[in-house]
């Protein structure tokens, strides 16, 4: 009679131990090669994101975001690459207007719309209770240059333009046009 | 009681194990409409009365037939971490024309439906076609590619939509045909944004992060094309396409 009790009370604390130990961890051999390794091109840019919740649809949103994020937040160091040739070549390239430069076009490049960021693999693991989701994203760069270029044209005008209408000859005509109405 | 237990759980087995075993070919795969003409699905599960059934999937079909011509998406994600909790709030509204449903109910036809042991499907093209379709039943098909990596075309947009664990089929399938939509609206364009902040101290690094993606849009011409049901883990997966030509 008392080996069945003994049975009864051991199975369960069995099951309790087994479940120690936090949220059950991804296997090694389960995580995707390409997110470990994103793949390399030279003409696309690739991210990854992960994400563990209890819901699959929850897991699958957070990953694709932070696939994304990481893609909006590597743009902007390849951003402000790409512009040190393009002041190189459109000839703007004293320290302080450079800098302010950079950063406001690589600022209004990447804080501004994911053009075709696009989520090309992914994959759901099962942990225990919890959904994994693994996502990869791609983000093609010749989208991201000709941005880049139009939003550097853009700021390049407005520079030229604010500097066009604060000439020095501007402001010494003005100050003359004082002087000759003082006298 | 029994045998009132024993049949309940015959049926429950029956139903998880045969579930979304014979669809029509065209809910797999829709087919190629003639130009000038729209297909969409409808589905609905099992009625009692075959004609109630029926109107449900008509219902469905035609309402899927409006957010395929034009709806207007818009989703926005907003995760909150600061090493204590975490915070994820996703949210995705759709909206469309009711002049748009109108004109569809007018001049929709069936153009081929179908009963299963499941349910009852529904071909509908938008607008009338002068020939009917007979698409036969058949079984899921192996795992299409185009659920682990997204199809590539230079002149269409693709999303796909991933539901797990729905009790309901029909449920299930309206959602990922509804996700895969959103998910192709997040790969032509969304608005991301994040801050990354790290705060170090003599035991511990502290890393917070606010992350918000939205984009709201019009789309048209946004086709769900492919479906296939993974038996095996309960999963839903809808493919939507969208021509390059309708999103400039």
């Amino acid at each position: 009679m008392k080996k069945p009790i003994v049975i009864a009370l051991l199975v369960p604390m069995v099951f309790m131990l087994m479940n120690c130990g936090g949220k059950p961890k991804a296997k090694m051999n389960n995580i995707p090669e390409w997110y470990l390794n994103p793949p390399k091109a030279e003409d696309a840019i690739y991210e990854a994101g992960d994400a563990a919740k209890q819901s699959m649809g929850l897991a699958k949103e957070a990953a694709d975001a932070r696939a994304r994020d990481a893609i909006s937040r590597t743009i902007e160091v390849k951003v402000s690459n790409m512009l040190k040739n393009f002041m190189q070549e459109s000839g703007i390239g004293e320290d302080a207007e450079a800098l302010e430069f950079t950063s406001s076009v690589s600022k209004q490049v990447s804080n501004n719309v994911l053009r075709g960021a696009r989520i090309v693999k992914r994959e759901m693991k099962t942990e225990g209770s919890m959904y994994h989701a693994y996502s990869l994203a791609e983000y093609n760069l010749n989208s991201l240059i000709q941005e880049t270029l139009n939003e550097a044209k853009k700021q390049k005008a407005l520079y030229n333009e604010a500097k066009a209408n604060l000439s020095f000859e501007d402001l010494e005509k003005e100050i003359q046009k004082l002087e000759a109405v003082g006298q | 009681m029994k045998r009132i237990f024993v049949q309940t759980i015959l049926a429950f087995t029956f139903e998880v194990c045969f579930s979304q075993t014979v669809i029509p070919e065209w809910f797999e795969n829709l087919p190629q409409a003639p130009p000038g003409t729209m297909y969409s699905v409808g589905y609905s599960g099992k009625y009692v009365n075959h004609s109630l059934a029926r109107e449900t999937a008509i219902a469905v079909a035609t309402k899927n037939m409006v957010k395929q011509i034009k709806s207007r998406l818009a989703f926005e994600i907003e995760e909150l971490s600061d090493g204590r909790f975490r915070l994820l709030n996703p949210s995705f509204r759709l909206s469309y024309e009711k002049d748009i449903y109108v004109n569809i109910v007018d001049k929709c036809v069936i153009a081929d439906s179908a009963i299963t042991d499941n349910g009852y499907f529904v071909l509908l093209a938008y607008p009338d076609i002068q020939h009917h379709i007979s698409g036969n039943l058949k079984k899921w098909g192996n795992k299409p590619a185009w659920t682990e990596k997204l199809p590539f075309n230079k002149e269409y947009n693709y999303g796909v939509g991933i539901v797990s664990n729905y009790s309901s089929w029909v449920r299930a399938w309206k959602d990922a045909d509804e996700y895969a939509r959103f998910v192709l609206g997040k790969n032509f364009e969304t608005e991301a944004r994040s801050i990354h902040t790290s705060k170090r101290d003599n035991k511990f690094i502290v890393e917070s992060n606010i992350l918000r993606q939205s984009y709201d849009k019009e789309f048209s011409n946004t086709i769900v094309i492919s479906r296939w049901y993974d038996r095996e883990n309960d999963t839903y997966y809808s493919l939507c396409r969208q021509a390059k030509k309708f999103n400039k």
